[in-house]
């Protein structure tokens, strides 16, 4: 190799080294601790379980369910098309790389709320992206879906409307014979707005 | 801008196939002007005759794997949204293989044979009407190798990773071996003797 | 053929001659950076072959690439497999060479290859080499471009996997090849 391109290679090498010695970014991913208090106290990060719930029954491809409770009882049951991940490897590369996708929502839970919440705030310490919790967990999905009580006969329109979501999701569900009429989507009280299409989504393969 | 550009929905995904024909032109421009139209130059590397597919090779990944970290650190650039190709161990060692033989008998690879073809190399056409057998084969011939194919996932694994060191110190040491061989390279072909194509 | 140590620009008589490699090298590696830049993916050559195999199967026999778990991934349902990045990006590349080779005097019809060997003989083993390298890229998930090179810049495992295996097997297969080059 000849003399001219001696300055070149230094150029790169020095380019490279800069890259190496520059301070740290700045974007370390981890949320300002100020923005994650507001984050908090804010309750944006809850879905009722109806909500979860016509997702679910809509197939809403944007829609991930993260299971947190331990393996034996996710086989037993969990909501349909949720993946199993236990909240102490929540972490881990291979983790993160199953559920962190860009374009979908990603919704934590458990039995109850603690272990949900408690992912939920490392997550987005993480700067996570469309992360939620579903608000009650299984136990408060399984009383309000499955083990529906009986709507006292002044209830509102509103609410008889959810009560027929509901008899219609249990029927989803369970496969449990009922005289209801399913309703449209759209129709019942709770409106879910779905986006379909994220922006920030991944480009596809290359070669 | 934040890059990419497409996914950061800047512009609308139409877009997306208008800068594919763009960036193809600059690829087969690159690749024609370097000489990867002569099969014979290509596979000079192989007999010490003509390393310019390690100086081009390596000279363009060394620029666009510092670029990206550059305009990543610069705040340009979402590494999380690039696509990074998934590691599956198995596939890609045999994978590899396999296309080393390809390369070493046909004396091209699937883009350079295309920029042969276009300044018209019939080789090189032929080359790549070649390949549409050997996709046709493997796809109907998939079932076979079905569990290979999917076997040893390791997901979108960085290098550097596998070292434990960062992104940044695993390019350091990538421009230091290009840079080394880039001169070994310079050494062998004065040693060699030189071959007519 | 033996011939001294002399620019190797004077044996070209034709009047081509070829960028300074690492010009080259600098110019791709730009646009592979602009590739991720603007699109979020690196470049490629064979997934195009892939898509349009893909497609032709499936004008002909859509139900088999219905039932193919291959095909099946890109091609048939709602699957659009030649309005795709790679197909036009490949398109862009056959302009691409096209104006280079118009630019520094290349175009010319020829079967390229050793004096020892016949021209038949040549496109017998660019035909193999193609076949089996279109193979090898399926497996592989990208060629030497895909994989390999856009594997590369963004760091990727299995694309320094992919390197190593091609240049590697290169090595020793051209050695066993070598009465067809030198």
């Amino acid at each position: 190799m000849e003399k001219k391109y001696a300055l070149p290679s230094v150029l790169l090498v020095v380019l490279a080294l800069g890259l190496v010695i520059l301070p740290g970014k700045n974007d370390s991913r981890e949320t300002d601790p100020n923005l994650l208090l507001s984050s908090v106290t804010e309750k944006s990060r809850y879905l009722s379980v109806d909500q979860i719930t016509h997702r679910i029954i809509e197939n809403d491809p944007t829609l991930m369910l993260i299971d947190l409770r331990p393996t034996s009882q996710f086989k037993t049951f969990a909501l349909p098309g949720s993946i199993n991940i236990s909240s102490d490897s929540i972490l881990s590369a291979t983790n993160i790389e199953r559920f962190n996708q860009p374009g979908k929502d990603k919704i934590f839970y458990a039995n109850a709320d603690l272990t949900a919440e408690m992912v939920w705030m490392v997550c987005a310490r993480f700067s996570m992206k469309r992360i939620y919790v579903m608000k009650g967990g299984l136990n408060e999905w399984f009383h309000t879906i499955i083990e529906m009580k009986p709507v006292p006969v002044a209830a509102s329109s509103s609410d008889l409307d959810l009560q027929s979501f509901r008899n219609a999701a249990r029927q989803y569900f369970t496969g449990a014979g009922q005289k209801t009429v399913v309703p449209a989507s759209g129709q019942s009280g709770e409106k879910v707005t779905v986006t379909r299409k994220a922006p920030g989504e991944k480009s596809g393969g290359g070669c | 801008m934040i890059g990419p550009i497409v996914s950061s929905g800047i512009v609308s995904a139409a877009w997306d196939n208008i800068f594919a024909v763009f960036l193809g032109m600059g690829f087969g421009f690159a690749l024609e002007s370097s000489g990867f139209s002569s099969s014979r130059k290509i596979i000079g590397t192989f007999f010490g005759y003509d390393f310019v597919v390690v100086k081009v090779f390596f000279t363009a990944a060394i620029v666009s794997s510092l670029g990206l970290l550059y305009l990543s650190y610069m705040g340009l650039v979402d590494y999380s949204l690039l696509y990074i190709q998934p590691t599956f161990l198995a596939s890609a060692i045999l994978g590899g293989i396999i296309m080393g033989i390809g390369f070493a008998m046909g004396g091209f690879c699937p883009g350079t044979s295309l920029c042969a073809a276009a300044v018209g190399r019939i080789d090189g056409l032929v080359f790549f009407g070649g390949m549409f057998i050997g996709v046709f084969l493997f796809s109907e011939s998939f079932p076979l190798f079905e569990n290979m194919y999917y076997s040893g996932s390791m997901g979108a694994k960085m290098i550097n990773s596998v070292f434990g060191i960062s992104p940044e110190l695993f390019t350091f040491f990538l421009v230091l071996m290009a840079i080394g061989m880039f001169y070994g390279a310079g050494w062998i072909q004065n040693k060699v003797k030189k071959i007519e194509y | 053929m033996k011939i001294k140590n002399t620019d190797m620009k004077k044996m070209k008589n034709d009047g081509s001659h070829y960028l300074n490699p690492y010009l080259g090298g600098v110019i791709l590696g730009t646009v592979l950076l602009l590739s991720f830049y603007l699109s979020g993916r690196g470049l490629g050559a064979s997934g195009a072959v892939k898509n349009t195999v893909a497609a032709t199967v499936n004008a002909i026999a859509p139900e088999h690439v219905e039932a193919s778990a291959y095909y099946s991934q890109f091609a048939g349902g709602d699957h659009q497999p030649m309005s795709n990045w790679l197909v036009y990006e490949v398109l862009g590349v056959l302009a691409g060479a096209f104006l280079s080779g118009i630019l520094f005097n290349r175009l010319k019809l020829k079967v390229e290859h050793s004096p020892k060997i016949t021209s038949r003989r040549r496109l017998l083993f660019s035909l193999l080499g193609g076949l089996i390298f279109g193979f090898g890229s399926q497996l592989a998930r990208g060629c030497t471009s895909g994989a390999a090179l856009s594997g590369m810049a963004v760091l990727s495992l299995g694309g320094y996997i992919t390197m190593v295996a091609i240049f590697g097997t290169a090595f020793v297969a051209a050695w066993m090849f070598r009465k067809n080059w030198i």
